[in-house]
């Protein structure tokens, strides 16, 4: 695979699958995922990596995609994909008349597990800094969040995963399993290494990553890169 | 910011000081400082400076810098913002390596003091001057017998005192004088224009005085640097950071005129760092104190033994709530302690000798108790008589005094004096004791 050139889009976001693309050359697992640029082409990409899938808005202008009907989730069809399909760009073309529409991102649906968040931010201060926290309503209400600076140790990763309050979700309360430790700390190692090499890199946010008894898959990835000048 | 921290000797320990700005007016700082300066002890020659006068103080007054005799190694300049570029331009060729720069209206006060306190740093820098402030509150070695600061402390202790707000640093001062334990040092680094918390660090980790830094900082000056100068540091540093809510950071910012950044990510790189943070004013005083006057226990497990029930349980809440393990008392030592104490005695975790309890008491139930528990936490509820004389500092003990009135005041006075540190209130001690377990630095070997 050819490395992202980063630079091409200083100072913007990447589109989705250019962000699933660089994480997954730094080596954390991606949800398998494909491009598709017409309704039919989305229902041939979802037959061949199965039901159920999700469909996404790919859009240079568009970053919330929810806010523009840009997700579609969990569509069990060819059928509803179809449907889904039109949904996409007809909310975008309303959010955003004219805007130049890349395509969708065909996802298949990742299975349940424990949905953690992991980023990361540059600081005024301190530079580049690693965040994780527990998806859902542990980041929005409680701010239950550990930050890290860039780089960790693999000390330092365990320490920001034991720290957040919900740790005990992750250890397996209330008789769920535990979950994959070791590949939380991988993937935060790997984020820090991330941030080193590809210093263009402003704010990436991995949300949801879901972690199983073994492994994690990341869903969802936003980066953000800087507008360049200002390092080498 | 020049070089290595170790020429901010001439403002730490200089042989002779000079006050520019000196008042004869005793509402004003410029007689405040000269005097404290005269009072503190300190040994060198003082020059008070100011065209106005003659004398200031029986001391005999010199028209400007350029009229000293010699030349100072540090000045204390309290004349008008405007005037302080010039001021220093005059102390460089004059000689003096180290300035103490009290006055205001600096970057603090907007774009134009932002311009005066550039102006203020080229010109050290061009003399390769070292300086505090502008708009601080000044220095105070109790070491040297310098305070060029105010108000007139002079206790010598062993925590160094670093902070962005003068009145915290006096406070944290003035706290260790009254409880008889001192400061090894004291800075108010005002705007950190030149010396700033990397430098200051770097500074009391290599003074043998000090044992702990306390640092009251609304943001660092340099991240990269400060953290850097964490790291190298041997000795425990205290962190008191506001912040954590968007309103603190904003007052933060405006107080200081930096970009404060967030919270959690100070929160983090203090973790990363092995900084121990405090939430209050009266942590950092705690938290210092403890991990100056105290070595690390070896583990978690604490005994806690005391006069008051009530008092037991909060440490016991406090203490398991910062993660510390108040284990049971092993059945032997219990069993031994039961035929030998009242029966009315609590024979367990938290000991409760009851409101009867005397110093004999004591010694009795930790001697009792050697080498089972990494700390005995011992409350004393009571005007206990006699209560210092059970406190050994080569064993790991923490000190908790309260309910005691007059005894407590004379008790704790005398274990203060001993170098041992009392604290207050079962929930202070044990938060103190959860941090030494933490930050603490390891037993020494006895010489």
């Amino acid at each position: 695979m050819i490395p992202i050139d980063l630079a091409r889009h200083a100072g913007q976001h990447l589109l989705e699958p250019e962000a699933l693309a660089l994480v997954k050359e730094a080596g954390l697992t991606v949800i398998e995922h494909r491009t598709a640029t017409s309704a039919e082409e989305a229902m041939a990409v979802a037959d061949q990596l199965g039901y159920p899938v999700a469909l996404k808005l790919v859009c240079r202008e568009i970053v919330h995609k929810s806010d523009a009907d840009g997700v579609q989730l969990d569509l069990r069809d060819a059928a509803a994909v179809g449907v889904a399909y039109r949904r996409v760009m007809e909310g975008a073309a309303r959010h955003r008349p004219g805007t130049r529409i890349d395509g969708v991102l065909v996802c298949r649906m990742a299975r349940p597990g424990v949905e953690v968040i992991l980023g990361l931010t540059r600081d005024p201060q301190f530079g580049p800094a690693l965040m994780f926290g527990l998806g859902g309503i542990f980041v929005e209400l409680y701010r239950d969040i550990a930050f890290r600076l860039v780089p960790i140790s693999e000390h330092d990763a365990m320490e920001m995963i034991r720290e957040i309050k919900g740790f005990p979700v992750l250890m397996g309360a209330r008789g769920r399993p535990a979950r994959d430790l070791d590949a939380l700390v991988r993937s935060l190692l790997i984020l820090s290494a991330l941030a080193e090499s590809r210093q263009q890199i402003d704010a990436l946010d991995l949300n949801p990553v879901i972690l199983y008894e073994q492994g994690c898959v990341v869903v969802d990835a936003k980066v953000f890169l800087t507008s360049g000048e200002d390092r080498a | 910011m020049i070089a290595d921290s170790s020429d901010l000797s001439t403002i730490f320990t200089p042989k002779s000081v000079a006050v520019i700005g000196a008042s004869s007016s005793p509402e004003k700082l410029g007689f405040q400082i000269l005097k404290n300066v005269r009072d503190a002890g300190f040994k060198g020659p003082i020059y008070p400076v100011n065209p106005k006068a003659t004398t200031i103080l029986d001391l005999r007054c010199y028209p400007s810098i350029g009229a000293v005799e010699g030349s100072p190694d540090l000045a204390v300049i309290i004349v008008p913002a405007h005037a302080v570029p010039a001021t220093l331009a005059e102390c460089g060729m004059k000689g003096v390596r180290g300035a103490i720069v009290i006055s205001g209206g600096f970057a603090e006060s907007g774009p134009e003091g932002e311009a005066l306190q550039r102006q203020a740093l080229d010109v050290a820098r061009t003399h390769k001057m070292r300086m505090i402030g502008p708009n601080c509150q000044g220095v105070n070695n109790p070491y040297h017998g310098l305070c060029a600061s105010w108000p007139l402390l002079t206790m010598q202790g062993a925590i160094a005192v670093v902070s962005q707000s003068g009145t915290v640093a006096a406070a944290l001062m003035d706290w260790a004088a009254q409880e008889g334990i001192g400061v090894s040092g004291l800075v108010s680094m005002g705007n950190r224009a030149d010396v700033d918390e990397a430098d200051l660090v770097e500074h009391f980790d290599g003074d043998p005085q000090t044992r702990a830094i306390a640092l009251y900082i609304e943001g660092v000056k340099n991240g990269p640097r400060f953290l850097a100068a964490a790291r190298r540091a041997r000795k425990p540093i205290v962190v008191l950071k506001p912040g954590r809510t968007e309103k603190g950071r904003q007052a933060a910012e405006s107080h200081t005129k930096s970009l404060a950044g967030r919270d959690e990510v100070y929160q983090g790189a203090f973790r990363q760092f092995g900084i121990c943070r405090a939430e209050t004013l009266h942590e950092l005083y705690d938290f210092s104190k403890a991990l100056a006057y105290l070595q690390r226990p070896p583990g978690r497990r604490v005994l806690i033994v005391t006069s008051s029930g009530g008092c037991g349980v909060l440490a016991a809440d406090v203490a398991a709530g910062e993660g510390l393990d108040v284990a049971p008392l092993p059945e032997a030592i219990a069993s031994q302690l039961r035929a030998s104490l009242p029966r009315h005695f609590v024979v367990n975790n938290p000991l409760d000798l009851t409101g009867d309890a005397t110093a004999q008491m004591y010694k009795e139930v930790i001697a009792a108790a050697k080498g089972m528990f990494d700390t005995v936490a011992v409350i004393f509820g009571d005007p206990i008589v006699g209560a210092s004389e059970v406190i050994d500092r080569n064993r790991p003990e923490l000190v908790i005094f309260l309910g005691g009135a007059e005894v407590e005041r004379e008790e704790g006075r005398l274990l203060h004096s001993r170098g041992v540190p009392v604290f207050p209130t079962p929930e202070r001690g044990m938060r103190a004791l959860a941090q030494l377990v933490r930050f603490g630095r390891p037993v020494e070997r006895v010489r």
